[in-house]
């Protein structure tokens, strides 16, 4: 601590009674209150990083994001039929006291999976499920799901009998419920308090069936929107951590003794997408000309002449990483065959444009949003220079997140920016979401706005979901990240880092899912 | 002065009419609350059965009916973000906002009145140039950067003054106060002085003219003339004069400090009503929008219509004029 700030620390002694109290409270910030208690409500990361502090699944993520046992101790294939046996930890108790069997996953799955949940998605392949007794329950699925149990990670278990009493067995759609503002887990916090969108508290919970690693005796939230505003909070050290600071406030918090910057890259990756069913160009000058970005030398120039490196190093800071496909590498079914990024080549990309006939540039509509990705903007406002220096004319249009998906879906681009991050962690997401031809009745394809296609990736989609044999399953992933890199279906750029900061005494581990685990929170 | 009172309520009527539907025709604009609502691997057709259940795809004279008629009944709805009650969650933030907005009022009439008198009894003297730079100042800097550079100052480097929020609360019923507790009141000092800068200028410049020219007028030059104690002069014969339009003008202002409380409230995270309404643009959260909205549009035409009829009440010409 420096001399001024011990010096205002002793005057302020006096004066303030609610700064820690003891070493022990740990209190943390980040931009976006979680808008509901309710594990089945919302599908958004607040949401659902905070409730995993709450609740918990049958399997959780490790530190390094594997799956690895919770509430299940164990899972296997069933035999004779597809789908998984999962053997359910004996001895969990709920935060009430209400002891934790099979039943409770059965309600829970059949609230999770109503119409009223937006978590139904991941229930998909899902065709029935049976209790077999008090600690054993089997998920029956269509057809051979191999990858089942990583996706139901964020699967969060409820109680029936509490969710009964307070009339809470479907998620709220319309008013409140009990379970949107208060909660009944089995995690290693409990809700203390909850006021929406000033102050969360929770406390351990002292039955917790595993051992804590963590010390904290008291953990309150509070949201701060303003990002100047909640570095100014942990710098005057009324909270001990936030999440995500700004690229630009990393070297003010890094020079400042006390305190540590946390940085990491997150699964996200930043690409831009085209619109592949489109005829006409819509926007820029040359709108009602034919579509350029159909030919895929087109698409190619344009990779080569985004000069990634650069916007990696000015515009990220030097804290993103290149990015070759629609996921990060690392992470499972990445590619290592296809582990190479396109490269900057204005020559080349003059090269390919000339020889796709469009020696003398064209003019387009390139959409970007500037308040969900870091710097979203600049990274816009560069591509869109870059690709002037080969001579297509990008007409920018930026716009909040709030009314960009709606803008996307109603096929207002000709090129977008767009990041992803797999839930699932595995590289079949990336896939069914922004690969597979759009279908309304399988449900894929739903975020693949510009409509590509291509049968032979419509074709391995359903198989790589089948796949048992890892070998089998990374040889289709590979062909499909060949041919999704052959024909430039889209561009990735790079993986978007992920920036933490907090006092230099606090330990805590940063997954790559961005979600904050308070059980490995060390307050020294 | 009944059809006088009968014909300013129909007016505020329809004013209260025209804000419910700029603030209708505003949301056809700030995006698609159903995006917000559901997570990214929802499937599009259950996209579309909330849509269905909001109502969000009726034809547009229906909607703005529904949500007059909502209006009218006082059934705001419930937020599409949190679920709760708009009435309440509204309710609840109110106090918040209402006592920053008075304790920056009052800040802004405890400097700004005497600094007023003092700026304009001895124009000359360098106290009052810095007085009057200092206050231009204040109004041409942006609220936020006064706010930031407030908190980087005496919450980050001094270390007096918390940086955020509003400290300890009591509730008094259905009021939940910051103004009974220390910490409450060491919270509220920076927001308070950044809300109340812009009113405080526009109160000392305000009392600085009028009293100036106050003090050029015959009855003035004639208590001189008497011989009367300058202080008599000053404090009871000139500022009483020159208080009128000083008043009149602050508590047109309250509206605006309620109103534009937004950005002091989001720099200082201060729970009140401006924080709540971002939050609510963010998520477009539609029902919550509308009913501050609507709020804001009711505090001005209110204090408008309480103003106009005060006046009537003192000044007959008006009530003339308008009958005519």
């Amino acid at each position: 601590m420096r001399p001024i700030l011990q010096l205002a620390a002793l005057a302020s002694a006096g004066l303030a009674c609610t700064l820690p109290a003891s070493a022990e409270t740990f209190r943390w910030s980040s931009a976006t209150d979680p808008q509901t208690m309710d594990p089945h409500a919302v599908n958004a990361a607040p949401v659902t990083s905070f409730l995993n502090n709450v609740y918990e699944g049958l399997v959780r993520r490790n530190a390094e994001m594997a799956i690895e046992p919770s509430l299940a101790t164990g899972w296997a294939p069933l035999e004779g039929e597809h789908g998984w046996r999962f053997t359910l930890r004996e001895g969990v108790t709920f935060h009430d006291g209400a002891a934790f069997t099979a039943d409770d996953v059965l309600f829970s799955y059949e609230r999770a999976a109503s119409e009223e949940s937006d978590v139904r998605s991941w229930f998909a392949p899902v065709t029935g499920v049976r209790v077999v007794d008090d600690l054993t329950i089997d998920f029956v699925t269509s057809a051979p799901n191999p990858l089942f149990p990583d996706s139901i990670a964020n699967f969060l278990v409820m109680d029936r009998g509490w969710t009964e009493a307070n009339e809470a067995v479907r998620p709220a759609r319309d008013a409140e419920n009990a379970a949107t503002r208060d909660a009944n887990g089995t995690g290693p916090f409990r809700l203390v308090s909850r006021d929406p969108g000033i102050e969360t508290r929770l406390a351990p919970f002292d039955g917790w069936w595993d051992d804590a690693e963590h010390n904290v005796t008291e953990a309150i939230y509070t949201p701060i929107g303003n990002a100047a505003t909640g570095l100014a909070a942990l710098l005057s050290g009324e909270i001990d951590m936030i999440s995500p600071i700004p690229l630009q406030d990393v070297a003010q918090v890094e020079g400042r003794e006390g305190f540590q910057v946390l940085e990491g890259l997150e699964t996200r990756v930043i690409m831009l997408g085209f619109g592949h069913d489109r005829e006409v160009l819509k926007y820029g000058a040359d709108a009602g000309a034919p579509n350029p970005f159909l030919d895929a030398r087109v698409r190619r120039a344009v990779a080569l002449a985004v000069d990634v490196d650069t916007i990696g190093r000015v515009i990220m800071r030097g804290k993103s990483a290149p990015a070759s496909q629609l996921l990060p590498a690392g992470l499972s079914g990445y590619s290592e065959a296809n582990d190479a990024p396109v490269g900057f080549d204005e020559a080349g990309a003059r090269a390919l444009l000339a020889e796709a006939g469009y020696e003398d540039g064209f003019s387009f509509g390139l959409m970007c949003t500037n308040d969900r990705y870091i710097n979203d903007e600049a990274v816009c406002r560069a591509i869109a220079s870059m690709l002037a220096r080969v001579g297509i004319d990008a007409e920018l249009t930026v716009m909040p997140v709030r009314t960009y998906w709606e803008e996307l879906r109603a096929d207002n681009f000709d090129m977008y920016l767009l990041g992803w991050s797999p839930g699932t962690f595995d590289a079949e997401h990336p896939i069914r979401f922004l690969a597979a031809t759009p279908n309304e009745e399988t449900r894929v394809g739903s975020w693949n706005f510009g409509g590509y296609s291509d049968p032979r990736v419509d074709e391995l989609l359903p198989l790589i979901q089948q796949e048992l044999d890892p070998a089998a399953r990374q040889a289709m992933l590979d062909e499909v990240a060949a041919i999704l890199q052959a024909q430039v279906a889209y561009v990735p750029l790079y993986v978007e880092p992920l920036i933490w900061a907090a006092k230099a005494d606090i330990d805590l581990v940063q997954r790559p899912d961005n979600f904050f685990m308070l059980r490995w929170v060390r307050v020294n | 002065m009944i059809p006088f009172v009968a014909r300013r309520l129909v007016q505020s009527l329809f004013v209260m009419l025209a804000v419910a539907a700029l603030a209708f025709a505003l949301f056809r604009f700030v995006g698609d609350p159903v995006s917000q609502m559901t997570g990214v691997e929802t499937a599009p057709e259950d996209m579309e059965r909330l849509r269905v259940e909001l109502g969000l795809t009726d034809p547009v004279p229906v909607q703005f009916a529904r949500f007059v008629g909502d209006l009218v009944t006082l059934d705001f709805g419930y937020s599409y973000r949190t679920r709760q009650p708009v009435g309440a969650m509204i309710a609840e933030r109110i106090p918040a906002t209402l006592e920053l907005g008075f304790v920056a009022l009052l800040i802004s009439l405890v400097v700004g009145v005497p600094g007023g008198v003092y700026a304009a009894l001895k124009p000359r003297s360098p106290a009052t140039q810095a007085l009057l730079i200092g206050t231009l100042i204040g109004v041409s800097v942006p609220t936020f950067v006064i706010g930031i550079l407030l908190i980087f100052l005496f919450g980050v480097q001094l270390g007096w003054l918390p940086t955020f929020g509003r400290g300890s609360t009591v509730e008094i019923g259905p009021w939940r106060t910051s103004l009974l507790t220390v910490d409450g009141w060491r919270a509220l000092i920076l927001p308070a002085i950044t809300l109340g800068l812009y009113q405080l200028t526009l109160t000392l410049r305000l009392v600085r003219a009028e009293m100036m020219e106050v003090m050029r007028t015959d009855h003035i030059r004639f208590a001189l003339a008497r011989g009367l104690p300058l202080t008599s002069i000053h404090y009871r014969h000139a500022l009483g004069n020159t208080l009128v339009p000083v008043v009149t003008i602050v508590a047109l202002q309250f509206g605006g400090v309620i109103a534009f409380s937004i950005v002091t409230e989001s720099v200082f995270q201060w729970p009140g009503l401006g924080l709540l309404f971002l939050e609510s643009i963010r998520f477009v959260d539609i029902p919550v929008m509308a009913v501050y909205l609507v709020l804001i549009g009711f505090v001005f035409v209110a204090i408008n219509l309480l103003v106009d009829l005060l006046y009537a009440a003192i000044d007959p010409r008006i009530r003339v004029t308008g009958a005519a």
